[in-house]
């Protein structure tokens, strides 16, 4: 039996796919945030560990403050706030071992069990990610809302609650960024062996180009101008600003959005392109 | 069963280590320059860093331009040596415990914490032994005094007790590998450690970080590994008290770190059995 596209009976059976669709990636996510969740200890101590060279950077920026009110528009306590909150904007943004797992699984074969079951291997890393997200973000909140309770007078509330909205958006694209990027990267395993390395140098440059270090705005003008051009400031330097206040007015912020889900669809299309054209390259063998 | 053996014997095998590490390396270049090309990045973000810090003030801590460059030269060149002699060996310990193959190396010869410590030298870090000296010549021409031959002697021995509280430090830590099987957090510790190592102790002068300040001075005298032998160039002091803590610190560390790994080492129960 056969039906027609817009007959009743194409509408139900397309419906019940997209459901079977959605069912099986959230079990993914549901059995990826069990797993993650089993190692909560271990996740604290690391967070905790993370912790200390955060202490050492907020006493050298005292150092640095100590006879000097401002710096390039800077006060020591936007400096500290926006500190803590790159933290939050690497929360989403990280994916640690997402590229390297994709040149592992095409080098050792692995990725032959996305081919042979009816699974799309960017849904299904997208799904295990968020999970993994969720479950790291709800361990973290204690110790950050610690944290953030001991420097609530680091921070400035908006004057618009709505600055909240754009912020969550900035940070839920920041993830999508996040994943699109490490995915795409993680393609080249497609053309070349070994990417540890240079994966390696991709990170620590991005450490750095993202603004995770420290606010782009206190670089050079013209090094800081480069840098708020290339896509990488979303992922950490962006949505910190944006609820600082230090990303412009409500103008500004929307079309940095924009630009922002520009990236995330350019990336997204990269990976999936890479992707298709990788498949045509590798051979699985073996059972 | 370890044999006695003279110190020729040893510098010997150092330089049999450094040579079959080379040829280690070199069989796979791409990855080698890889490697440099990863640590001068590593540079450049230090060198952008300082230049940001010092682009609105004259002087962090008491540490104007000059004599804040010769320290990240210091501990540009200290982390240099001990990634070069040291962190590979400690990062592979654990898996020698965890696969069983520490055993092979039990049975050598040779004592035990000298083969385990340096049986491989990281070639890719030794350039930033010539970079962070060079930066340290830089800022010494930058300072405009000249430093005395006493000073520069001083300086040495107190880097090279530096050098030995970070090894010893990594040494307890692989230790811990022998009871925990599993110790793969080991780099991050060792990261946490020369996080407090990176900036002048000078920093910690603040009231609530105090409790950080004597933990990491008398406890765990990590502030001290770069920041007093930088001090007796970059700052020009001579404090007697911080220099017999730093050596004494240092004797400490090494003698008791190599109890604790002597301890960790009779009680391996091989994993191949």
């Amino acid at each position: 039996m056969s039906a027609k596209i817009g007959s009743p009976a194409m509408d139900s059976s397309l419906s019940i796919g997209l459901v079977k669709s959605l069912t099986k990636y959230f079990n993914i996510f549901k059995v990826s945030l069990v797993e993650r969740l089993a190692y909560r200890a271990d996740f604290l101590l690391g967070t905790f560990l993370r912790l200390l060279p955060l202490v050492t950077t907020l006493l050298l920026w005292k150092a640095v403050y100590a006879n000097k009110d401002e710096i390039s528009g800077y006060t020591y306590r936007q400096v500290v706030a926006y500190l803590l909150l790159v933290h939050v904007s690497r929360m989403f943004s990280s994916m640690p071992g997402l590229a390297s797992g994709i040149a592992r699984d095409v080098r050792d074969g692995n990725l032959k069990r996305y081919l042979v079951q009816p699974l799309d291997l960017i849904s299904y890393l997208l799904a295990y990610r968020m999970a993994h997200k969720v479950a790291y973000i709800i361990t973290s909140i204690p110790l950050y809302s610690v944290i953030f309770f001991l420097f609530r007078d680091f921070f400035d509330a908006p004057a618009d609650p709505w600055w909240f909205c754009l912020y969550a958006t900035a940070l839920l694209m920041s993830f999508i960024l996040g994943f699109a990027f490490e995915a795409s990267l993680g393609m080249l395993g497609f053309w070349f062996l070994e990417i540890s390395s240079f994966l390696y140098l991709v990170n620590t440059v991005n450490f750095f180009v993202s603004g995770h270090f420290l606010p782009l705005d206190l670089l050079d003008p013209w090094v800081a101008g480069i840098l708020k051009v290339l896509p990488m400031q979303f992922m950490a330097y962006f949505p910190a600003a944006l609820i600082m206040g230090k990303a412009g007015d409500w103008n500004d912020v929307v079309r940095g959005l924009g630009i922002e889900a520009a990236w995330c669809l350019g990336f997204f299309a990269m990976a999936r392109g890479a992707y298709a054209l990788g498949l045509r390259r590798y051979g699985g063998y073996g059972g | 069963m370890v044999l006695k053996r003279s110190f020729a014997s040893y510098l010997r095998l150092v330089a049999v280590f450094a040579r079959f590490s080379l040829t280690r390396e070199m069989a796979f270049r791409g990855n080698f320059v890889m490697k440099v090309l990863l640590e001068l990045v590593w540079l450049g973000i230090l060198l952008v860093f300082y230049r940001t810090l010092f682009r609105g003030v004259d002087s962090i801590a008491g540490w104007d331009s000059a004599s804040f460059l010769f320290f990240l030269g210091c501990y540009y060149t200290l982390e240099g040596v001990v990634e070069t002699l040291f962190l590979e060996n400690f990062v592979e310990f654990s898996d020698l415990v965890r696969t069983g193959n520490l055993d092979l190396h039990l049975l050598k010869p040779i004592d035990e914490q000298f083969l385990l410590s340096i049986r491989l030298i990281d070639w890719s870090t030794v350039p930033k032994l010539f970079i962070g000296s060079g930066m340290m010549g830089v800022a010494v021409f930058q300072m405009g005094h000249p430093v005395s031959g006493w000073t520069l002697a001083l300086f040495l021995g107190l880097f090279v007790a530096g050098v030995s509280m970070a090894y010893s430090f990594l040494l307890i830590l692989s230790s811990t590998a022998i009871w925990m099987v599993r110790n793969q957090s080991l780099m991050e510790l060792w990261w946490l450690f020369s996080t407090l190592m990176r900036y002048p102790r000078d920093i910690y002068d603040v009231a609530w970080a105090w409790p950080v300040r004597l933990v990491f001075t008398f406890v765990l005298p990590a502030l001290l590994v770069v920041s007093v032998p930088a001090e007796v160039v970059g700052k020009a002091v001579l404090d007697p008290w911080w220099i017999c803590w730093m050596l004494v610190s240092a004797i400490i560390s090494l003698s008791g770190s190599r109890r604790i790994f002597m301890g960790s080492i009779a009680s391996y129960r091989s994993a191949s059995s």
